[in-house]
């Protein structure tokens, strides 16, 4: 029984999933990328493989992704995010069909990737100059309010009323913009469905610079967020499908790209 | 071996050439007479018949003539005689298209040989500006409708026997073509009546407005030539054609800097493939100066015969050639 | 009192120094090391830049050092007049950060790194006299602030259209200026042998670069775009007999290489070509990253590359003045400057180059506050869409530390080219 890892090595959290030889997620595990993100991911990978009973020798085929993908050294291959996530996107939404758009929010940046009918990436863009819009922008709101990260979905659908407008350009002034808000005896529901609106208006925006294609595909750390996913739903105008485990998209992504470089090999 | 010829063509030293074919063809239809040479009447260049040495006539003084005719003798068999004479011209026309002018027009030749002088003095060109151009190009057009119109008015009875060939009494190729054989006779002004006087007077002073003309500005009587605008009516009829293509070039403007007739389509117009305009005389100089592989070609029975190279422009500039090139 | 107090602080010209030489050797070795099957007859140039940039060695001290600013200064007027033409477009990060103080934080980092390099005054071949074109805003107005530091800088007249006959004479006009002012700086008239024979050479050396396209076409190109980069690079300031004789000598290189068809890059590697904002040595981050990324850059339309050399002078008279306008037109006409209003001739120049070298995608860079690039985006992008050419889009500085944010995007670009070509097949 041959195995395949994808390792997502991101700014944040590095997510490794496990695939078989049809592309079949055998089991994931995410981690924080902490400062030692090769010694993490190494034994990241080392007790997922422990979870699962996977002898290190059954491991085929390993592809690295992510930012720190040209540091995991006993990497087959490394491909870009966008790729991976693109891949990954397809497989994870098999039985929804097509997807044209992909919406990616990370823990520091976010991308909207646009693909053909075949499943090839055509366009792409991203945000990585600025926290605003991304999971950092979650995690400093969170923290301001005190309350948990997962409980932002809850607080948004509690809220009354039109959407607040929180308009920071930075996140880090983003805490003394909310500092205003809850001074002007505004509610934390309505504070936090605030912010869900302007981080989809930025995202919206990234998606449109690729142009808007039915069959979106929304994934991430953030797409957890019911609050958040209502937000960019709204601001879109359109539905977007959301996976059983957002979070791993990415890595599974590169798993099914060792699959096919793997038989690649093989058959030359 | 096709690529061998190819290249010797395209390599060519165009200005050896041009001047050995303008030699040659200037002695010929200005002495050929001598030789007991005729080309007919229907000759699509300023062949002035008033050189009585002159190997053919010009077509335009026959068309002229032949147009005169009573209007009541036109519309009949004597049509036949003005459709044959068109039908000659157009088939003279055809073998070289607008080169006729660039390389065979005695005119022409003399107007270069001009240039040629000014150049050996080291003086500098005068051009027109934009507007001058668009302005003067017009004035042959003029010309040509003298040349069809005033022979149809005399047929109808409305213009009288002065006005017999009356572009020619203005034009300055009859008091200066004549010259070459040592006649100086045409350089008068007939009396005899006003028109005369006026027709003449305005020969004479063209022909003098020639010589300055021709000396500061290259080829400066093909502006007006209405034989030039004649010629475009018919230039689809060719076997020659001069094609451009669009996305090879860049726009410089070297073929521009070296046109003689300032047409400035033949560096800005990159969506047309039929870059041949009315002023154009086929010198095929732009051609030469162009520096792109195949921007601009001149087709025969449309097989690309001469065509821009990079390798032939260098050659023509003088710029000494690389011994390891990649074409070797 | 602490030992700290002992050591020695640096003037801020070796620091600068130092600086530089650090920039321009990490990226010599990088290139000299990282590609397979280095170019042989490139140790001219590579040497040529570590003299210049790490030792600080002066190339022209007994002649007159002639400044430009941008391309748009006819060279062949100043080999004529007897002079050096040095073209002073600076890619420097150190002196990019010299610049800040003294230019907005949002310009053009090209002129910031001119500026800086200008306000410390440390040049190992200082220019005698300036001449800047009146091309972008920035290039335009920083004339005035490099006054300022005690150079001679001379305004020449450059039209922003170029399809009236207006901007035509215009320009013409402003040429002979020009002439007549360095005439008279360096005491000299300019005279027909001497302006033929510099319209000859410098034809000459656009001809070699003419040859050494030629190989790039091929399906096997045996040269990397980040060396022609270089190569063209040091025609800005080398001297030009040495640097002809070196594109000779690699010219024989190549052909043999051709011959063996060795291959500069891998066999599937994508083509790439690539436009915007000129790279300026040592400020190759971007073609860097897209040659270890397995694809090849085959052709460029730059204006420290591709742009001095694609067009050539001709004259139909060879007399002075003819001549002048010749070169004045050609300088004009032929330029594909983002500068102008209408931009067709680039857009038209992107496609033929795409098609001739057989591109499989455009990397279109500009500078971050480049205002015309960033400008032209996007009708070049649409363009592209319409001719069925992938493009990439990417913005960038001078700073070092973006380098994982474009390598994602760079990898991402060429592996959907990649994967074009495996679904074309």
């Amino acid at each position: 029984m041959k195995y395949f890892a994808g390792i997502d090595i991101g700014s944040t959290s590095i997510k490794i999933t496990l695939t078989d030889e049809e592309k079949n997620i055998i089991g994931f595990k995410t981690s924080a990328s902490g400062s030692m993100f090769y010694k993490y991911a190494q034994e990241t990978l080392d007790s997922l493989l422990q979870e699962l009973n996977i002898d290190k020798n059954d491991l085929a085929y390993i592809v690295a992704t992510g930012y720190g993908r040209k540091l995991y050294k006993e990497a087959d291959e490394n491909i870009s995010e966008i790729t991976a996530n693109a891949i990954g996107a397809i497989a994870a939404a098999k039985e929804y069909g097509e997807i044209k758009t992909v919406i990616n929010i990370g823990g520091q940046d976010s991308k909207a990737i646009s693909l053909d009918s075949e499943g090839n990436v055509v366009n792409f863009a991203m945000n990585d100059r600025c926290a605003a819009g991304t999971g950092k922008f979650l995690d400093v709101v969170a923290l301001k309010l005190e309350i948990g990260v997962d409980e932002l979905g809850d607080y948004h659908f509690k809220s009354t009323g039109t959407p607040l407008s929180v308009s920071s350009t930075c996140a880090v002034f983003a805490e003394s913009e909310i500092i205003g808000l809850l001074g002007n005896n505004h509610s934390v529901e309505d504070i936090v469905c605030g912010v869900h609106y302007s981080i989809a208006k930025r995202i919206v925006k990234l998606v449109k610079r690729v142009g808007v294609k039915e069959g979106i595909y929304f994934d991430g750390g953030p797409a957890m967020n019911e609050g958040l996913v209502n937000a960019i739903e709204n601001e879109l105008g359109k539905k977007i499908f959301i996976p059983k485990y957002p979070q791993v998209t990415t890595s599974y992504g590169a798993a099914i790209m060792g699959v096919d470089s793997y038989r690649y090999e093989q058959n030359l | 071996m096709l690529n061998k010829i190819k290249k010797f063509i395209n390599n060519g030293d165009l200005r050896k050439v041009r001047f050995w074919i303008q030699l040659v063809t200037f002695i010929l239809f200005v002495y050929g007479g001598y030789f007991a040479i005729s080309f007919g009447s229907s000759f699509p260049i300023f062949t002035c018949p008033f050189n009585d040495e002159s190997s053919a006539i010009c077509y335009l003084i026959s068309l002229q003539h032949q147009l005169a005719m009573p209007t009541q003798v036109i519309f009949s068999m004597a049509s036949l005689g003005i459709l044959i004479g068109l039908i000659t011209f157009i088939a003279w026309f055809a073998v070289l298209n607008k080169a006729w002018c660039g390389y065979m027009c005695p005119f022409g030749t003399l107007q270069d040989w001009i240039t040629a002088l000014r150049k050996r003095m080291g003086i500098r060109f005068s051009t027109y500006t934009q507007n001058e151009f668009e302005n003067l190009s017009k004035i042959k057009y003029i010309f040509l409708a003298i040349i069809l119109l005033v022979p149809l008015f005399m047929g109808l009875g409305v213009l009288d026997r002065e006005w017999t060939h009356a572009f020619c009494q203005m034009c300055p190729a009859r008091i200066i073509s004549p010259m070459f054989v040592g006649d100086f006779s045409q350089w008068t002004i007939d009396f005899s009546s006003i028109t005369v006087m006026i027709l003449t007077g305005i020969g004479v002073a063209f022909t003098g407005l020639f010589f300055v003309g021709s000396f500061v500005k290259k080829r400066f009587f093909c502006f007006f030539c209405p034989m030039s605008g004649l010629h475009y009516i018919f230039s689809k009829f060719s076997i020659i054609r001069f094609t451009k293509e669009g996305d090879k070039c860049t726009r410089c403007g070297d073929c521009y800097a070296v046109c003689d007739m300032q047409i400035k389509d033949i560096a800005d117009d990159v969506i047309s493939k039929n870059i041949l305009r009315d002023d154009c005389i086929l010198c095929l100089k732009c051609v030469a100066a162009c520096p792109e592989d195949d921007a601009l070609h001149i087709d025969i029975f449309n097989i690309k015969t001469f065509s821009s190279t990079k390798e032939g422009f260098n050659k023509r500039m003088g710029i000494q050639k690389f011994k390891g090139s990649i074409d070797e | 009192m602490s030992n700290n107090n002992q050591h020695k602080i640096e003037s801020p010209k070796d620091r600068q120094n130092r600086h530089k030489a650090m920039e321009a050797i990490k990226l010599l070795n990088s290139i000299k090391e990282d590609f397979k099957s280095p170019v042989k007859s490139m140790d001219y140039f590579y040497d040529l830049f570590e003299r210049v940039y790490c030792k600080n060695e002066a190339l022209h001290s007994e002649n007159v050092k002639v400044g430009t600013m941008c391309i748009q200064i006819p060279s062949e007027i100043i080999y004529a007049l007897d002079g050096v033409p040095i073209r002073l477009c600076n890619g420097f990060y150190t002196d990019d950060e010299i610049g800040s103080d003294l230019l907005p934080q949002k310009a053009c980092p090209l002129v910031k790194a001119t500026v800086g390099h200008f306000a410390s005054g440390n040049f190992s071949d200082k220019p005698d006299i300036v001449f800047s074109p009146t091309t972008c805003d920035q290039k335009t107005k920083s004339g005035a602030i490099i006054q300022t530091f005690g150079y001679d800088v001379i305004d020449v007249d450059f039209p922003r259209t170029k399809e009236s006959e207006e901007s035509r004479e215009y320009f013409r006009k402003s040429i002979k200026e020009f002439t007549t002012k360095l005439s008279k700086f360096q005491n000299k008239k300019l005279s027909r042998k001497n302006l033929k024979a510099s319209i000859s050479k410098i034809g000459y050396a656009q001809s070699l670069y003419h040859e050494l396209s030629k190989y790039r076409e091929n399906t096997i190109v045996p040269i990397l775009g980040i060396d022609v980069f270089l190569i063209t690079n040091a025609f800005f300031f080398d001297k030009i007999d040495n640097w002809i004789e070196a594109m000779e000598s690699l010219l024989v290189e190549l052909d043999n290489r051709n011959k063996e068809k060795i291959n500069a890059a891998g066999k599937l590697s994508p083509r790439i070509v690539y436009t915007g904002s000129p790279p300026i040595f040592p400020n190759y981050k971007i073609p860097h990253i897209i040659e270890q990324s397995d694809a090849i850059i085959v052709a460029d339309e730059t204006c420290s590359s591709n742009r001095m050399f694609n067009d050539m002078v001709a004259v139909d008279e060879w007399l002075v003045n003819d001549m002048l306008d010749s070169i004045a037109d050609k300088y004009l006409k032929a330029c594909t400057c983002p500068i102008f209003t209408k931009n067709d001739d680039r857009i038209r120049r992107i496609i033929h180059l795409a098609k001739q070298y057989k591109a499989d995608g455009v990397i279109y860079q500009a500078f971050a506050g480049c205002t015309v690039y960033e400008m032209e985006q996007r009708s070049v992008l649409e363009a592209m869409e319409k001719a069925g050419i992938p493009i990439l889009y990417i913005e960038s500085d001078y700073s070092p530390s973006q380098h994982g944010q474009l390598s994602t995007r760079i990898e991402a670009f060429i592996e959907s080219l990649k994967t074009r070509r495996r679904n074309k097949k």
